[in-house]
């Protein structure tokens, strides 16, 4: 670029810092989003996967059972009497220090003696191990020796042979620190830092696995010898048993959070598109100031491609330093945004313990091009535009304007295609990401509507307002279809914002609404008990209620009825599946919310254990319908049961299967029960029953009862805490939204400096020119807002009927409420005025003399 | 065999190893690990173990089985086996083809006052196991060696008595309700035993009545016996291949609570079975500066059964050739002259193979041997197995 080019457009710039500052800030909020999203997806599924390495170790291949684990003699049996080896037990569980409740910790039972070829920092291992103060002979022979990593230790302040609580369940377990595990080769701290280590027996006293085993790891050959060797093991394994590849542990994980994951880096892009608004509004600003000054360096020779040069360079200058300023601001929101991922995700899928944002260049690299990037396309129409005007008609300010209203049909017919092709997409079942295309599309074809609606508005408007207010009250009207130029894509830009806001929160309270009333329709009872802690972290605790136990509880005073469910989780072919055992009877069937199959048909097949009921999600997962067969792995062999009915289930994206009591007892025949149901009798005091029941299952570890309401509100909990980080993300693209209109009306105000000099020549008093700008950014606010309303609309409706669908297969009833609808004419409205503050106010206390004497 | 506490000092060493910073498998120990093994051997806990002060009356089969009152405790069994007529192109003098096998399971005890578990693995005692072969000559040749760890819990390892057993995962070696005769079964990557041990001599007990003293502190010995002549048959697999063998056996019977005095570094430990019928043990306690131990002994049993005890001045062992092992650099004696001046019985050993080095968790050479002599009445040749620690 030329040197005197580059200096005048600089020169500009800084005349108009505001201008620059406010575009920069625009990008920067809408690359730290995406970079903060980035971090936060990668930095938990990466602590996922690390400690999965460290878990996982040198293994190649997992024995695994259900969710009960494997009987501990299969390891005896496989590796004494079948000679399998390398091979090596394992316990796991989840705990917690009473020292420290909120970090959740993995409790791994190893043999040391088995450890040699699996993980290197129990086995040994040239690099790592442990502290000099370890005595392997205490570690195996007293009870509640654990290790913790020094990382750990020290964030506990725990030396070696230091005292400390284990808690399991809530239930406390006395140990101590045997010692203190170094990082080695290949197994870093951030994955041990999870980690308790303990020795198997140790491991079993504390999770109360007694004779039960969370798998056993395997070393295979690769090639054929280990595919041979897979197929003779997998001949050895008692039924309800398989043997797995170890990696599926990671890919399960990253398939489970896939759809959630990619929920919010779409969520993040919106934010980041808002941003592309902002440098298109700043860039095409900054040409439409400077026709002028471009016409007249056109006429002084600067070639066409110069000012092309000229002004794509300029917004990728602008883009660069927003996108760096977001990739450090990114880094900052990261670390609050991964609280609320891995929040989520332990709340939904499975437990993982996050210390660390994973700095990736790949993630800030993403974050910088997809800056420059947006910044290049949104410069491109203007760059276009101010060097294919004549050098003579530059100068024309109205020419701009005439050009801009011929373009205004296409722009809006363009749009209504881009919207139709958006809907297009959405209608096959193309998949998540197609879905968020097709989404896309159509807020941006709808988005490209409002310039016309603006001029529309403006001219509807201008009638009633001149009725209202007079000669200033067309002034402000007409004004916004004259500043065309300037103003719609601010709409646009804040329109969209908002409809954002709209769609997102339509869906957030539909979900809300629709779980709320499942949850009444599938908590009839008036106790629920169970032994495990918290809705959505399941199997933390093997416990079960005994069968003493639940006997006691169905002959308990004011006990009408009583209902046992048991919680499983089956090893299948794809990958681990959720059961319920329930024992229903008629009265219980009500509870159920079946969408799909005949319930005179249903039940009878689902008492006799003839058919099982799959869960809406696990439905659309695996395309069942009524009729689909299922293979159910069971201690007594596999079970090919057909799917009598669909049932509604907003516990688990996952899916899951139920099945009648009569079936669970004679596949499994454990007896075992993890939840129970009460009714009270009539006219007993729910108050008095809680107490006895809570005396009655005292000695069971883990159990609680509660209310239905109580799990309703903490089902509820679960519910708002997973859609914390979507409020976040959403709140995050209104800001970049508000900065883009902010930017827009001043600018919009500022360059009619003139123009509003002359209304102050004219007589206006200062007061009457606030009120004139003021009414033009409220209007502008208003069209937006009242465009952003069915432009939201149509958001939630793609998100609940498309979005949810094909992400975790829930349908949800849309519900139409007046208030987001409310909220965002408010917050349109509002953001338009603040927005139009410091230019009222600026232009009232200059005189006109100096506002005119500019030129 | 000999030497409890070193081999005790070495059962600790692997163990923690293992758990520590043990090298990997291929490859030999650079340092010993620096874990709290004092703790063990020396601290307060060892002290509530028992420990052989006085001889005490042996009964068997009963002492078979497991010592656990005492830390540490193993069954050694090795033995020298032929194929014959395996190897008929052989040009060595025996047209067969020979075998020395190595079968050895150490306990450990982990405490000596283990408190209550509940979970079933949990563990007082760790095993290990090393199981050897060495076979010279053509068609299978080379020297083979492996090495196992296990609780003594859950099953994968343990000893008892009535039956007798003693395992590890799917090593053992079992007998009946009067032992011997004996099964010995182990099998690895390349090489696999099963053997029938039959009764041969009874039991021999060591040093003073059983009571075999190595170190000069009261409770620094161990109980020791040996069955010195069980003749075996069974069959032996080498890289696919099944050999019908037969030969002789030697048991070795040790437990103890003790350590080694200090400069003593290792020790030199014969096991020779002469064509006469009779049988010597004897071995040397060596100190840093080369010189044996005043506390070395040994035994000399009759076709009888009946035993002449050895004192360190009744024997000499002398050193006539060296071997360093290209796997850890260090160099072994590799031929020796064995003297009884006594019995005006002098003896040139030489081992069937060199290398028999076997490097695992902790490095010593332990191998099958021949030799050949005069004995009083006459010239005597034989097998043995000898073994080398602390070089």
């Amino acid at each position: 670029m030329n040197v005197t080019l580059a200096k005048a457009g600089l020169r500009d710039w800084s005349r108009h810092p505001w201008q620059a500052g406010l575009a920069v800030l625009g990008v920067a909020v809408g690359v730290a989003v995406v970079v903060a999203v980035d971090l936060a997806n990668g930095s938990a599924l990466r602590a996922f996967d690390l400690a999965s390495e460290a878990i996982v170790g040198r293994a190649t291949h997992q024995v695994v059972g259900d969710s009960t684990g494997l009987p501990d003699d299969l390891y005896r049996q496989l590796r004494v009497e079948h000679g399998i080896r390398p091979s090596a037990p394992v316990v796991e569980g989840l705990v917690a220090l009473a020292e420290r409740p909120d970090l959740r910790l993995r409790l791994l039972g190893l043999d040391p003696f088995a450890e040699r070829e699996f993980r290197s920092y129990v086995g040994g291992g040239r690099a790592g191990g442990l502290d000099e103060e370890f005595d392997l002979a205490s570690f195996l022979t007293v009870p509640g020796a654990v290790l913790l990593s020094e990382r750990t230790a020290d964030e506990l302040g725990l030396d070696t042979g230091d005292g400390l609580s284990l808690l399991v369940a809530g239930r406390p377990t006395a140990g101590f620190l045997a010692g203190r595990l170094r990082p080695t080769t290949g197994v870093q701290s951030e994955a041990l830092a999870e980690l308790v280590i303990a020795d198997l027996a140790t491991a079993q006293e504390i999770l109360g696995l007694g004779g039960r085993l969370s798998r056993i790891d395997l070393i295979l050959a690769p090639g054929s010898a280990g595919h041979e060797a897979a197929g003779r093991i997998a001949d050895l394994l008692p039924p309800g048993t398989r043997l797995q590849p170890a990696a599926a542990r990671s890919a399960v994980a990253a398939s489970m959070t896939r759809a959630f994951r990619l929920n919010l880096t779409a969520l993040s892009m919106l934010a980041l598109l808002c941003g592309g608004f902002l440098i298109y509004n700043t860039v095409a600003f900054g040409v439409v100031r400077r026709r002028r000054l471009l016409g007249t360096l056109r006429c002084l020779g600067a070639g066409r491609r110069r000012l092309l040069a000229l002004v794509l360079g300029e917004s990728l200058l602008i883009g660069l330093t927003g996108s760096l300023l977001g990739t450090v601001a990114g880094q900052a929101l990261g670390r609050r945004l991964l609280v609320l991922v891995t929040q989520t995700i332990n709340d939904l899928y499975f437990a993982v313990t996050v210390r660390s944002v994973d700095l990736t260049p790949g993630t800030y690299a993403k974050g910088v091009l997809l800056g420059l990037a947006i910044s290049a396309v949104a410069a491109l129409a203007p760059a276009i535009e101010a060097m294919s005007v004549a050098p003579r008609n530059a100068l024309a300010r109205s020419e701009l304007e005439s050009r801009l209203h011929r373009a205004l049909p296409w722009v809006s017919v363009g749009g209504l295609l881009l919207s139709g092709a958006g809907a297009l997409l959405l209608w096959p079942d193309w998949g998540l990401v197609a879905g968020f295309i097709g989404m896309f599309a159509v807020l941006l074809g709808a988005a490209s509507l409002t310039p016309a609606a603006a001029v529309a508005g403006g001219r509807l408007l201008a009638v009633p307002a001149g009725r209202l207010f007079g000669q200033l009250g067309r002034i402000a009207t007409r004004g916004l279809e004259t500043a065309l130029s300037r103003t719609a894509v601010a709409v646009a830009a804040l329109s969209m914002a908002v409809a954002v806001t709209v769609g997102v929160d339509l869906m957030i309270r539909s979900f809300r609404d629709t779980v709320t009333r499942w949850l009444e329709l599938s908590l009839p009872a008036d106790l629920y008990l169970s032994v495990y802690s918290t809705p959505g972290r399941r199997f933390t605790a093997p416990e079960t209620f005994p069968t003493a136990v639940v006997e006691r509880l169905r002959h308990l005073d004011g006990v009408a009825r009583l209902n046992s469910l048991r919680h499983l989780e089956l090893a299948t072919e794809s990958g681990p599946l959720r059961a319920l055992a329930i024992d229903l009877d008629a009265r219980g069937f009500g509870a159920v919310d079946l969408l799909r199959g005949r319930p005179e048909e249903v039940w009878p097949a689902f008492q006799a254990g003839e058919a099982i009921l799959a869960s809406e999600p696990l439905a659309n997962r695996r395309d069942l319908t009524v009729g689909s067969e299922m293979l159910l792995p069971t201690p007594s062999g596999d079970l090919r049961l057909p799917v009598a009915g669909i049932y509604a289930d907003y516990a688990s994206d996952q899916g899951a299967v139920m099945l009648g009591r009569a079936l669970y007892d004679r596949a499994w025949g454990d007896g075992a029960v993890t939840a129970i149901s009460l009714h009270a009798a009539g006219g007993a005091a729910l108050d008095e029953l809680t107490v006895t029941v809570r005396q009655t299952i005292t000695a069971v570890p883990g159990a609680r009862v509660r209310s239905s309401r109580g799990l309703r509100q903490e089902s509820l909990e679960v519910f708002d805490r997973t859609f914390l980080i979507t409020g976040v993300l959403r709140l995050l693209a209104v800001v970049v939204a508000l900065v883009g209109v902010l930017s827009a009306l001043m600018a919009l105000q500022l360059d009619r400096e003139r123009e509003l000099g002359v209304l102050r020549a004219l007589g206006l008093t200062p007061a009457q020119l606030w009120a004139v700008v003021s009414s033009q950014t409220a209007v502008l606010g208003l069209i937006a807002g009242l465009l952003a309303a069915p432009l939201g609309w149509l958001m939630a409706l793609i998100m609940v009927r498309v979005i949810n669908l094909r992400s975790f297969g829930w349908t949800i009833e849309l519900r139409t409420e007046p208030g987001p609808f409310l909220a965002a004419l408010a917050l349109a409205v509002g953001a338009a005025l603040v927005a139009g503050v410091y230019p009222a106010w600026k232009m009232s206390c200059t005189s006109p003399a100096a506002a005119l004497r500019e030129e | 065999m000999a030497a409890a506490p070193m081999a005790r000092r070495a059962t600790i060493l692997a163990l923690t190893a293992i758990a520590a910073c043990g090298p990997p498998p291929t490859q030999p120990p650079t340092q010993p690990p620096a874990l709290s093994i004092t703790a063990l051997l020396g601290g307060g806990d060892s002290g509530s173990f028992a420990r052989a002060v006085a001889p005490r009356a042996f009964s068997f089969p009963e002492d078979h089985g497991p010592h656990s009152a005492f830390s540490t405790e193993w069954w050694y069994f090795t033995g020298n086996l032929a194929a014959p007529g395996a190897s008929p192109v052989d040009a060595d003098a025996d047209a067969e083809q020979v075998f020395g096998y190595q079968l050895t399971f150490f306990r450990s005890a982990l405490a000596s006052d283990p408190p209550p578990r509940q979970s079933a693995w949990g563990a007082s005692q760790a095993y290990m196991a090393h199981f050897a072969l060495s076979a010279p000559g053509d068609p299978a040749a080379g020297f083979f060696s492996y090495e196992r760890f296990a609780r003594g819990a859950g099953g994968l390892a343990g000893a008892a008595t009535g039956p007798f057993r003693v395992w590890l995962e799917d090593w053992s070696v079992s007998g009946g309700e009067g032992i011997p005769p004996l099964r010995l079964r182990a099998a690895a990557e390349e090489v696999a035993i099963d053997l029938t041990l039959a009764p041969g001599k009874p039991p021999v007990l060591q040093g003073d009545r059983g009571l075999s003293q190595k170190g000069r502190g009261p409770g620094n010995a161990s109980y020791y016996y040996s069955l010195t002549r069980l003749p075996s048959t069974g069959r032996v697999v080498v890289r696919g291949e099944t050999f019908e063998v037969s030969g002789l056996s030697w048991m070795d019977r040790e437990w103890s609570t003790s350590s080694l005095d200090e400069g003593v570094v290792g020790w030199d430990w014969f096991s020779l079975q002469l064509d006469d019928g009779r049988d010597l043990m004897a071995y040397q306690l060596r100190r840093a500066d080369g010189s044996a131990d005043p506390l070395s002994a040994g035994s000399l049993v009759a076709s009888d059964g009946g035993v002449v005890p050895l004192l360190a001045a009744d024997y000499r062992i002398e050193p006539l050739a060296t071997w360093r092992s290209p796997k850890t650099g260090r160099t072994y004696p590799s031929r020796w002259r064995l003297v009884l001046p006594a019995e005006r019985l002098e003896l040139e050993i030489e081992p069937l193979l060199a290398d028999q080095e076997l490097s695992h968790s902790f490095v010593y050479w332990e191998g099958a041997v021949r030799f050949q002599g005069a004995a009083a009445n006459g010239p005597v040749s034989g097998r043995g197995y000898v073994e080398l620690t602390g070089y």
